[in-house]
């Protein structure tokens, strides 16, 4: 079988898979990194295994989308086009995939059409095939991606977002597939995003007959998580039922919570008497042994808990969100009570919230709901911003039933019907004035941006600012190797790191002695290239001294707030100030918005008066305790 | 005791003199303001002075530099370049306070740093001017006369008011029609301004080269001329690049351009080193412009090309001592070219980079270079004077093998810490016309080109400071 490379026309790629005896794999090397590694996997890890993936003969390599732009600015420090670009390079034989939450893109909340349309445009030079879902699965929110990605030459590949329950029958699942393919047309592949690993095989095995009996000719894309150890057998069943594409990754770096690996589908699979097309094992062992060296480096980033978790069937916590949560409890000191919080509190809140699918931005929801609740003792007594964005309907309406009215009550106030007419539903985001985000952009970073640089700012303005800033100062550091860009404890004296810049440049860097003077200025002396450089940097501000942030209880911080001190209430950033200087404020008026775990959360006033001094601003990361503003009685 | 002579100055023009002074057998006393107390030319210096805090007052404070001078013994004041060099008042005080000022008399400064009696002195000596008129007539009659002047020398040309002055009073003429209306209008403004409706018209040379001439004069009555040097490689009359000779490939012309500068030396009854700075129009018609009376940043080129020591014969000319050598003795060896190298940013319109550490500093050399620096690696740059770090000269025997020699010298330069003009400088001595010897006044206007480079800060220096930041954080502070 002919293998189907980039640049493909979407109907001839469609018409292959639907003519394939065997079955295709994607490698999902973004959702690997993403579930077992918080992302953290290097675009030079990718590089060095490039050249063996584009031997292999994937369908496509998902290597972008979901939270990895973000990441990939915040964390990595590469620009998500250059790593499009450096791996296409190596890479000029596989199709890349990307995974796009609709209107809510590769963010958190949804976007103006607009912004929604020009990120399309510009990532799909890159992109191939284009994953999309809406985790209400409501179809009106992905048309404006699948029309670009059309626009644009490029695959649609529309999700079902998958989980279990008596609502999630096949009925359901095939009206809604109708649906989607009344907007996109025929010559699409539809996935099956199965993305906590729920289900049984057999469960999945009857889904996948089912949408074939209706819809013969589109191609089946199989998406799931090994978070309880048996994605393999779905895969068996889904590809035994007509599934022509399944996901899974290498087996280097295969975890708990990521896709299972794709040596041990293909080695089941041949059992079954089925053959995957255009694969070379050969060059999949090979990746595999290529990689295997540098996971030592990601150790850091794996689980706090190592094991499967078959338990999932019950929490449905998506396979991206199982790390990010585990770290959260750990860091957060509430890992004792996390089987409450899985086990039973999630589940409720779920059912509660009307059994939506956990995935995101939806599944943050879910866990930062049920967190609170057991965190706080009193459920829904504190609600996310988010939360009542979704009662109030803002992304799209529940898919099977509303959630009970006390809990509109609890969350949108006791005028919750009065609050739901008035303010429920889907508002169409106004599109905004693209040019003056480029201005605003320039003057942030003194240059012209390009196109891609304004995308990456309408995307994550504040973080993207960061990045373009640290890329002026330190260069393309996505070419150093974990074991330089994830150092612990500094570098020995004399030690030699080499490595080639973007340019291809070799470099050669000998650490030198880093002495202290008294007055506790540290130089870093280096010889960069044969040549000595020499770092300086000022003490830091001794913990302990004035300016130590006092950690105060979460009751001592409420006594505050009633006081007119308002204080931040967890560890966040400030997304917005609401007030200004002299303002009056009523109690129960907003005076900032806090993020936190993706989340976003409004600071309320607790005493009426007047703003008298405003101590944080936007983009300012806060400590619980930390001072936001003071109200004054108004005399 | 030694003679001792005070360096009233800092920088590589300190550094330049003590040179000079300590190769003569004397001793040099250096001076400074605090926030140059890191500066080198304290160092070599067999005594400093510290006049106070500044900035830039003390070095301009002129009761406290003969103070300094008196308490320390120094015979004589060296003033170098900017501060106090052609204030007369400052030559004057040292005249009545019985030091040597190393330079001319303060008479000679005062009369050549006021643009009519200079002017006056260099007509009444026939030395070729910018064409301009007498205060125009009142009325029609003026209009008539400017209109005239207009028609002979062509447009552009100035309309100046004659009692205005820094720039204010002065309006571009391009056409007869223009002429009309702006007469009038001009003059009500002057009378506004100036209490005074009179004005004049001056001829405008378009994109001229600047060239000049250095001279030294005895109290014996001899004055030579060391040749040409053009600096018309310019931003905002701020000179870049200096080269010696000039590249006009008319010889007579820069004979009688220098037969031009010693009989404006000698009008002027000029004594010690001066420079005579004339225009010259794509004609080949040179214009006299004025008379330095110092010591020039750029007279390095002229000394590489001669092998004369400027400074050194400034000193004795003070001390009365006769020119030990005859024009004939002046050869014209080769070519010279000299950059400032500047701590300052092109591609920011020239912004200082002052306040920041010179992280590393790598300097070149070899034959046939100089340097006048004094900067070093660790130093911090202080944010109070001016910018200029350290001038690079080459020498060769052909202009093509000096261009070679200065590219060879940038690319082997490297300062960190401060952005630099060092990469802007590449890019000219790479460019077509400055190969070739062929640019004037418009240079850096009409080859926007040479500021498009990469800066300095190379990937390599950039990787660095984040290797930097791991290391000293003892983890990656972004990865967390």
């Amino acid at each position: 079988m002919a293998r189907i490379i980039p640049g493909s026309p979407a109907k001839e790629i469609v018409d292959t898979l639907r003519s394939a005896k065997g079955y295709y794999l994607t490698n999902t090397a973004r959702d690997l990194s993403q579930s077992d590694f918080k992302n953290r996997l290097l675009l030079h890890t990718d590089l060095i295994a490039a050249e063996k993936r584009d031997n292999a003969g994937y369908f496509s390599l998902e290597i972008t989308g979901g939270a990895s732009i973000h990441v990939d600015m915040l964390r990595k420090q590469v620009n998500p086009f250059t790593k499009l670009r450096k791996l296409r390079e190596k890479m000029p034989n596989t199709m890349f995939q990307t995974l796009c939450r609709g209107v809510n893109l590769f963010g958190y909340r949804p976007y103006p059409k607009n912004i929604v349309r020009f990120t399309v445009r510009e990532f799909a030079k890159y992109v191939d095939v284009w994953r999309t879902f809406d985790f209400l699965n409501h179809v009106p929110n992905m048309t404006a991606v699948f029309e670009e990605v059309a626009r644009a030459g490029r695959l649609n590949e529309p999700c079902l977002c998958f989980s279990t329950g008596p609502e999630h029958t096949n009925e359901f699942y095939v009206k809604k597939a109708q649906e989607i393919i009344d907007v996109t047309g025929r010559d699409i592949t539809l996935c099956i995003k199965n993305h906590g690993g729920l289900g049984s095989p057999v469960r999945i095995g009857e889904l996948v007959d089912a949408l074939k009996q209706n819809f013969g000719d589109i191609p089946i894309h199989y998406h799931g998580h090994n978070t309880d150890g048996n994605d393999v057998g779905r895969i068996v069943e889904a590809v035994k039922n007509g599934a022509s594409i399944v996901d899974a990754a290498d087996s280097a770096f295969t975890g708990f919570y990521g896709p299972p690996p794709i040596l041990s589908v293909v080695q089941t699979l041949r059992e079954y008497g089925f053959h995957p097309e255009g694969l070379d094992e050969d060059a999949v062992i090979e990746t595999s042994e290529i990689i295997r060296d540098e996971r030592v480096y990601y150790e850091q980033f794996e689980s706090q808990i190592k094991g499967f978790q078959p338990t999932v069937q019950i929490h449905k916590l998506p396979g991206g969100a199982m790390g990010s949560s585990l770290e959260q409890a750990s860091k957060g000191g509430f890992l004792d009570k996390m089987p409450e919080i899985l086990h039973k509190e999630l589940p409720r809140v779920q059912k509660e919230l009307g059994n939506y699918w956990s995935v995101t931005p939806g599944s943050q929801i879910l866990w930062t709901t049920a967190v609170a609740n057991v965190l706080d003792g009193e459920r829904y007594g504190n609600p996310s911003g988010d939360l009542r964005n979704l009662l109030l309907g803002k992304y799209g309406p529940f898919p099977f039933y509303q959630p009970e009215d006390w809990i509109y009550e609890k969350v949108l106030g006791e005028n919750w019907r009065q609050v739901l007419e008035e303010e429920g539903g889907i508002e169409e985001i106004a599109d905004i004035d693209l040019a003056l985000e480029r201005y605003e952009l320039s003057s942030l970073i003194g240059v012209e941006p390009t196109d891609e640089q304004l995308v990456l700012y309408l995307q994550h303005p504040n973080d993207a600012v960061d990045f373009f800033k640290f890329e002026e100062k330190y260069g393309q550091v996505h070419v150093l190797p974990p074991s330089i860009f994830f150092r612990k404890g500094g570098f020995y004296q004399g030690e030699k790191l080499s490595f080639r810049d973007y340019h291809g440049k070799e470099h050669m860097i000998e650490v030198g002695p880093s002495p202290v003077t008294n007055s506790g200025e540290t130089s870093v002396y280096l010889m960069v290239d044969h040549h000595q450089t020499i770092y300086t940097y000022q003490k830091k501000t001794a913990a302990g001294g004035d300016a130590a942030v006092q950690v105060l209880t979460k009751e001592e911080i409420i006594d505050l707030a009633k006081a007119g001190d308002v204080r931040s209430p967890f560890n966040g950033k400030i997304v917005e100030i609401s007030v200004e200087e002299g303002q009056e404020v009523l109690v129960g008026d907003r005076v900032a918005i806090m993020e936190a775990m993706k989340m976003q959360t409004p600071i309320l006033c607790e005493m009426a008066g007047i703003v008298t001094a405003i101590s944080a601003k936007k983009g300012d990361t806060m400590h619980p305790g930390a001072k936001i503003l003071k109200i004054d009685l108004n005399e | 005791m030694k003679t001792r002579i005070l360096v009233a100055n800092r920088g590589e023009i300190a550094i330049r003199l003590i040179r000079a002074i300590q190769e003569l057998g004397y001793e040099a006393i250096a001076v400074y303001e605090t926030p140059d107390e890191m500066s080198s030319h304290i160092r070599i210096a067999d005594e400093a002075v510290c006049l106070g805090p500044g900035p830039r007052s003390d070095y301009l404070n002129i009761d406290k530099i003969i103070r300094a001078a008196k308490k320390s013994g120094a015979a004589a004041i060296h003033p170098g370049y900017g501060f106090l060099a052609e204030n007369p008042y400052f030559a004057k005080a040292c005249e009545a306070s019985g030091v040597i000022f190393i330079g001319p008399s303060s008479e000679i400064i005062s009369n050549l740093g006021n643009k009519v009696i200079a002017r006056k002195i260099m007509g009444d000596a026939k030395i070729p001017m910018v064409p301009g008129t007498a205060n125009l007539s009142q009325g029609k009659e003026g209009i008539r006369e400017a209109l005239g002047f207009a028609e002979k020398y062509g447009y552009p040309v100035m309309l100046k008011a004659t009692s205005g002055g820094g720039g204010r009073g002065i309006r571009r003429i391009e056409s007869d029609k223009d002429m009309v209306e702006q007469i009038p209008v001009a003059r009500a403004e002057a009378l506004a301004a100036f209490n005074d409706d009179s004005v004049y018209l001056e001829k405008v040379v378009v994109n001229p080269k600047h060239v000049e001439v250095q001279i030294l004069a005895d109290s014996f009555g001899k004055t030579l001329h060391l040749g040409t040097r053009d600096c018309s490689i310019q931003r905002r009359n701020q000179k870049l690049v200096e080269i010696a000779p000039s590249m006009i490939q008319n010889k007579e012309l820069l004979d009688n351009i220098c037969e031009t500068a010693v009989l404006a030396a000698k009008a002027a009854n000029y004594l010690n080193a001066g420079t005579v700075e004339f225009l010259i129009d794509s004609d080949m018609n040179y214009y006299f412009m004025e008379i330095n009376t110092r010591v020039q940043v750029e007279h390095t080129v002229t000394e590489m090309i001669t092998g004369i020591d400027i400074v050194r014969n400034q000193i004795n000319i003070a001390f009365g001592k006769p020119l030990s050598f005859g024009q004939e003795d002046v050869n014209i060896r080769g070519h010279a070219i000299e950059v400032r190298i500047n701590a300052e940013d092109p591609k920011n319109n020239f912004m200082p980079e002052g306040g920041k550490k010179v992280s590393v500093y790598r300097s070149t050399g070899g034959f046939g270079v100089r340097l006048d620096g004094f900067v070093y690696q660790g130093y911090i740059i202080p944010e109070v004077y001016d910018s200029l770090l350290v001038k690079l000269t080459v020498h060769g025997f052909t202009w093509e093998e000096t261009v070679g020699r200065l590219r060879r010298c940038l690319a082997n330069f490297t300062i960190s810490g401060p952005k630099t003009t060092i990469p802007f400088y590449q890019n000219i001595a790479n460019e077509r016309d400055f190969v070739n010897g062929d640019f004037d006044t418009s240079y850096i206007d009409t080859h926007p080109y040479i500021f498009h480079y990469e800066e300095d800060s190379s990937e390599a220096s950039k990787l660095a400071r984040f290797v930097a930041e791991i290391h000293y954080a003892k983890e990656n502070p972004f990865a967390k």
